[in-house]
């Protein structure tokens, strides 16, 4: 991913309810917000930015777009994705819940032929603070520093950032890579980017139950990571079965556990397994989230 | 959301895989009409496993045995389900069991194909046999037929098995599934299959394209709701089982939960109602209620903000159907809200919250208020006013609450 507070940025959705509401909050944080798409209404503006019919319309009037965010009905999330892809944008951040997996996995094939990174869905998008909001993100809860928080969640990530902010530790991004079964993008990627990410000095992950997200990203930080990582897993005691909204990967767990590990009893996926994998990999496992500092200091005097 | 095995059956049926001919009872009488010749499997239809050990599948030879076989399965709870629906089916004689399944591996973020040649209810050796195939590109049969070599099978049986699995992928793609299931496969001994249980988890979020699977959840939903109903309140018997059902779902009516879906809400049994707004915020407040030793009356996530037609407006809405639901709880004495977020204004949200709370008929439970984001000095200033304080760490709301919901008084 690359990001700078020159990237050049298109919002497809910018008249739907979220995106207009959020667009206005990034363009006020910098972000350069080139066009917006919202077939139909091409020639209208959105705080002086231009809404265009199609996105190809939109390039050859403003110029190359970096990245493009997405703030579409779920049901045509995919088809906003491609038409971006088929006007090669390369970097894809899909805000929208409720994508059917099935369509994320074609969005997928789609991306990985054509080397195009996909963030989300269903995920706060990234910030970096004092420089670029891309998605919905609270800008007033981050601050600018070392501290880069990779997180499923959305208003879960909020509160790590403000807890970080409030004790004096600012964040170098935040990212959220979404809460879906199927996502474009893995805590093991961002560990990786955060942990060549010059800006960066310590990374807090902030998982939750469901999927097995963490356990990989546990193997990937004990054999690949050189920078300390902080975690916190959400979902300790939440009653089995329920997973509150976020469709965790329960299935997608069983199906791991089916394949991978024949024979064991199928508790990944469970806090307890979460957290268990990430001590084992020497990362220290906040109780809650105003522990996170407290960690967080101390992974920085070492 | 999963489906019953008789509409699993009847999707399976449309698209071609082989599947008995099969009648759905709803009522023990329905017998007397029954078209299949005798024998005849009766099985009580409910989502949990274990029914079979649990004595909701007979096998009958006559019509007499049948009804009273019916009567029998329709009063037995399986885990404490009660089957509305029975299903008739004929018998069949298997030499092989196997098992089949196509799902999501969110790790390879593709469709996985799954086989095992031990299907049935021995789950320990299906899952020691259990085979997959990814689905890296565009499904074709051949994926299928992969799987089953790795099944170890051999012969007509590949050609077979792999239409099965072909046949399920494109149900699974169509209908936009979780999860399809077939176990077991039955295979006779003049090598025919047939589907003889079948599971379907339809995705959620898909159905408001699935006009016809939509109408099967919606069906569904009542029995969510019933599955969330504290043990202790659950009496025997089919009558105590229709109660609970209309005194459950009244709260939400059917429009409500466009907004506000039932799986946002879960029922326990303590002191301490949780009202937050996203999936992962809300299993922490959860997580640190239980850690500084209080007691949950219910929790509730009003959703997070990666919803497209998220504003204002249908916020409030979903925060006043959110409250109603979770005072009703027998057991409340403290209401935490936790709610943060970039586009919300406290200050809205403690006027919606104060002045929907008035409009209940029931006495409102104490409140621990936290709300961060825009205009929160504003919001202090108005519930100071209500001598609401406005809390603004996580922690100390959680002490609050906890203190709030051990003492007595209310």
């Amino acid at each position: 991913m690359i990001i700078t507070p020159d990237s050049k940025v298109l919002v497809q959705g910018i008249l739907e309810p979220l995106g207009a509401i959020c667009t206005p909050l990034m363009q006020a944080y910098g972000t350069q917000i080139v066009a917006g798409i919202s077939p139909g209404h091409e020639g209208k503006q959105l705080n002086s930015i231009p809404i265009f019919d199609m996105v190809d319309r939109a390039l050859a009037s403003v110029g190359g777009v970096d990245i493009t965010i997405i703030f579409v009905h779920p049901y045509l999330a995919l088809d906003a994705a491609l038409e971006s892809i088929a006007a090669g944008i390369r970097q894809i951040i899909l805000i929208t819940e409720g994508v059917p997996p099935l369509d994320v996995v074609h969005l997928l094939r789609k991306a990985e032929a054509t080397e195009t990174l996909v963030i989300g869905p269903n995920c706060p998008g990234i910030i970096v603070p004092g420089q670029v909001l891309l998605g919905t993100h609270p800008s007033e809860f981050y601050t600018p520093g070392s501290v880069g928080i990779i997180s499923r969640s959305g208003t879960l990530t909020y509160e790590v950032a403000l807890e970080l902010t409030r004790a004096g530790l600012g964040q170098s991004i935040g990212v959220g890579i979404g809460s879906d079964a199927i996502l474009g993008s893995s805590f093991s990627q961002w560990l990786q980017v955060l942990d060549e990410d010059e800006n960066t000095e310590v990374i807090v992950l902030v998982g939750e139950i469901g999927g097995d997200g963490e356990e990989i990203a546990a193997r990937y930080i004990e054999e690949v990571i050189d920078k300390p990582v902080v975690a916190y897993v959400a979902g300790r005691n939440t009653p089995k079965g329920k997973h509150m909204g976020h469709a965790g990967a329960i299935i997608a767990a069983q199906v791991t556990e089916l394949t991978r590990n024949p024979g064991a009893l199928p508790d990944i996926g469970t806090a307890e397994s979460k957290i268990s994998a990430l001590k084992k990999a020497k990362v220290p496992v906040a109780d809650r989230p105003s522990q996170i500092p407290d960690l967080v200091k101390k992974a920085l005097r070492h | 959301m999963d489906l019953l095995e008789y509409q699993a059956k009847e999707l399976f049926g449309e698209m071609g895989i082989p599947v008995l001919p099969s009648q759905r009872i709803d009522h023990p009488q329905d017998i007397k009409a029954l078209k299949i010749p005798y024998p005849i499997v009766l099985k009580s239809q409910v989502r949990r496993g274990g029914r079979g050990r649990a004595g909701g599948i007979k096998v009958v030879t006559n019509t007499i045995d049948a009804v009273a076989a019916a009567q029998a399965i329709f009063n037995l709870p399986i885990m404490e389900e009660y089957p509305e629906v029975l299903l008739a089916e004929a018998k069949y004689d298997v030499e092989q069991e196997i098992y089949l399944a196509v799902a999501l591996d969110s790790s390879a973020r593709r469709p996985v194909l799954l086989g095992s040649p031990q299907g049935g209810i021995r789950v320990a050796s299906t899952v020691e046999q259990m085979q997959h195939v990814i689905v890296e590109q565009e499904f074709s049969a051949f994926y299928a037929r992969r799987l089953t070599l790795k099944m170890g099978l051999h012969g007509r049986l590949i050609q077979s098995v792999s239409a099965v699995i072909e046949k399920m992928y494109w149900l699974f793609q169509q209908k936009d599934l979780d999860l399809i299931e077939i176990n077991p496969l039955g295979i006779n001994s003049s090598g025919e299959v047939m589907a003889l249980d079948g599971k379907i988890t339809v995705n959620g979020g898909a159905l408001g394209r699935h006009a016809d699977l939509s109408l099967l959840a919606a069906k569904r939903v009542k029995s969510v709701y019933l599955g969330k109903t504290p043990v202790s309140s659950q009496r025997g018997g089919k009558e105590a089982s229709g109660d609970r059902r209309t005194s459950t779902t009244s709260p939400l009516s059917s429009s409500a939960y466009t907004l506000l879906s039932a799986s946002h809400f879960v029922q326990l049994e303590g002191t301490i109602g949780i009202l937050c707004n996203g999936a992962g915020l809300t299993m922490t407040t959860l997580d640190l209620i239980y850690q500084a030793g209080g007691k949950p009356a219910n929790f509730l996530n009003l959703g997070g903000e990666s919803f497209y037609g998220w504003n204002p407006e249908n916020f409030h809405n979903r925060i006043k159907q959110g409250l109603t639901l979770v005072t009703q709880s027998q057991t409340i004495q403290v209401l935490l809200i936790n709610i943060l977020g970039s586009v919300i204004s406290c200050y809205e949200i403690a006027q919606v919250i104060t002045t929907h709370l008035k409009q209940l008929p029931h006495t409102p439970p104490k409140l621990v208020v936290r709300l961060v984001g825009h205009e929160s000095d504003r919001a202090r200033d108005y519930l100071s006013t209500l001598n609401i304080p406005l809390v603004e760490q996580l922690d100390e709301a959680i002490v609050q609450a906890v203190a709030l919901g051990k003492s007595r008084t209310k």
